[in-house]
């Protein structure tokens, strides 16, 4: 009888782990070729999508790297009624290093401070007539790390830096440091909020695009199973084709958004631009690029696997 | 090959499609089973390939029950049984090579194997001509043959065919049941499910008669 023949069936050349992959990736890639125009579709919603969160991470990024320009100058101050010796120097130093946060110290003599005061009443030396480098203080210039420049963290430091022997006077332009850090509050507050509506509306597009170019291939869905695919043989080359759509879509978003910075953006100095320093905007790092692309494919992945869910009726 | 005992089935709160069904189709046969639309015929059918599950009673397939059968366990069962449904389900975006393949592709075989095999089925349906043609471009008897050869590429044990002939004509009616009775011979157990009992040939092992759900007439005829 024929089906006792058919126990020695043809050699399945698809039928290990390989074998499949190779059957999963070379039929994503066909159903992309006979969707074209539904898949175009997706890729163009999805970079759309995507394109718009794109514009707000550069602007956010640039913003962050105005306001660090800003931080920078935050520092502290320790004054002394006596020139230092290198030697005490090096012992405060290495005292206040040991606080935590330091980014750097410089020590600015009687004589340095004389010199800078003057350059500062340049026109008016009148004023310097009384002023020898003797009635002036010497001091170290504390620079701190971005993370130390900020409300609790700088008086925290402070703090520390009073309780050392042999220091007294400390200042820090509180004033200015509170200010800042009410700032860079509602930036980051403001920035969470417009992300996160950002993101939510990225993921209800991407999730409803690729459910809806599913649905248009529901009857391929149903046939699979009739014919004796398992649910996970069915969903394999949607999930991939979801991958590659998320990612097309994002990466077509990020050169749309690089040809942009290339042509208009990266001299656009007027913008976001307080201080030399921050002049001109500079494009996205290579992590956030990453980050939106992986974003991309994890969407594809996600939005693939929820349609295919409510459309595989096996 | 295939046995109901004491099947029933109803649709949410309508009268039953099937009612206390019990039948035994021994393999090898051919068996049609007929009656007037909404009979229970298709009903019948999509509980031997578990789209349905029944209400009642124990559904028994090449051994097995399939009556609770697990969703993963119904890929396997399905690897043994050729559909060929009313209204064809032939993908229209793809050509007739691709269609066919498709029961093959999903059983794991190459595509060298895959090619060869869909030809040969595709000449014994009498249309390796049309193997790169999408099925829209095909008349209604085409894709009717198309279908056929789909459920029949993979040599199943069961082939079940749900009006393989209606809206075709005289010429093409006799393509498709000639393309059925061979694959019986080969072994495979055939069900035909139509309202047209004209279709009753020699050939013909087992009829089946079914009115309201229920079996009216279950005879030997071989």
């Amino acid at each position: 009888m024929s089906h006792e023949k058919k126990k020695k069936r043809p050699k399945l050349a698809r039928e290990g782990f390989l074998g499949r992959l190779h059957y999963f990736i070379e039929r994503a890639l066909l159903n992309i070729r006979q969707n074209v125009l539904v898949n175009l579709i997706t890729v163009g919603t999805i970079s759309l999508a995507f394109l718009i969160l794109s514009l707000f991470l550069l602007i956010y990024v640039n913003l962050e790297r105005v306001t660090e320009t800003w931080s920078e100058r935050v520092q502290v101050t320790v004054y002394f009624d006596r020139e230092l010796t290198s030697g005490e120097v090096a012992s405060f130093s290495s005292k206040i290093r040991a606080a935590g946060g330091v980014s750097g110290i410089t020590y600015v003599s009687r004589e340095e401070a004389m010199r800078r005061f003057a350059q500062r009443l340049k026109g008016q030396e009148k004023l310097l007539q009384d002023v020898t480098p003797e009635t002036l203080p010497s001091s170290l210039e504390i620079r701190l790390k971005r993370h130390m420049r900020e409300g609790e963290a700088i008086a925290g430091f402070v703090a520390r830096l009073k309780s050392m022997p042999g220091i007294g006077e400390v200042q820090y332009g509180e004033e200015w440091v509170k200010r800042f850090s009410d700032f860079m509050v509602v930036v980051r507050f403001a920035g969470l909020l417009l992300g996160g509506f950002l993101v939510l509306a990225v993921v209800f597009i991407v999730a409803n695009t690729i459910k809806l170019t599913i649905y248009s291939r529901k009857d391929e869905l149903e046939l699979m199973g009739l014919v004796g695919a398992t649910r996970f043989f069915i969903k394999v080359p949607f999930l991939i084709e979801g991958v590659l759509q998320g990612i097309v879509g994002a990466g077509l978003a990020l050169l749309l958004i690089l040809g942009a910075y290339s042509l208009f953006l990266h001299n656009a100095d007027f913008l976001l631009s307080f201080s030399q320093a921050a002049a001109g905007l500079v494009f996205l790092p290579l992590s956030h690029c990453a980050f939106l692309l992986a974003g991309g494919a994890m969407l594809g992945f996600l939005g693939s696997l929820t349609s295919l869910k409510r459309f595989i009726t096996l | 090959m295939i046995e109901l005992h004491n099947v029933s089935l109803s649709y949410q709160h309508d009268t039953p499609a099937l009612n206390n069904v019990t039948l035994n189709i021994a393999k090898g046969d051919f068996a049609l089973i007929t009656g007037v639309s909404g009979a229970g015929k298709s009903t019948l059918l999509k509980l031997i390939y578990a789209a349905l599950r029944p209400t009642s009673g124990q559904v028994m397939v090449d051994g097995l029950n399939i009556t609770g059968i697990p969703v993963s366990q119904i890929p396997r069962l399905r690897r043994k049984i050729g559909v060929v449904f009313q209204d064809f389900k032939l993908l229209p975006g793809r050509t007739v090579l691709d269609n066919v393949a498709l029961t093959l592709e999903v059983l794991g075989w190459g595509k060298n194997d895959i090619n060869r095999k869909v030809y040969h089925i595709l000449k014994q349906v009498g249309l390796e001509h049309k193997i790169k043609s999408t099925p829209l471009r095909l008349s209604g008897g085409e894709q009717q043959r198309v279908a056929m050869a789909r459920a029949l590429v993979n040599d199943p044990r069961i082939i079940l065919a749900d009006e393989p002939t209606g809206n075709l004509d005289e010429a093409s009616k006799e393509k498709v049941l000639e393309i059925l009775k061979e694959a019986n011979i080969r072994g495979s157990t055939v069900v035909i499910a139509t309202h047209d009992r004209r279709l009753m040939g020699d050939w013909c092992k087992r009829l089946i008669v079914l009115d309201k759900g229920a079996i009216v007439e279950n005879t030997d005829v071989s």
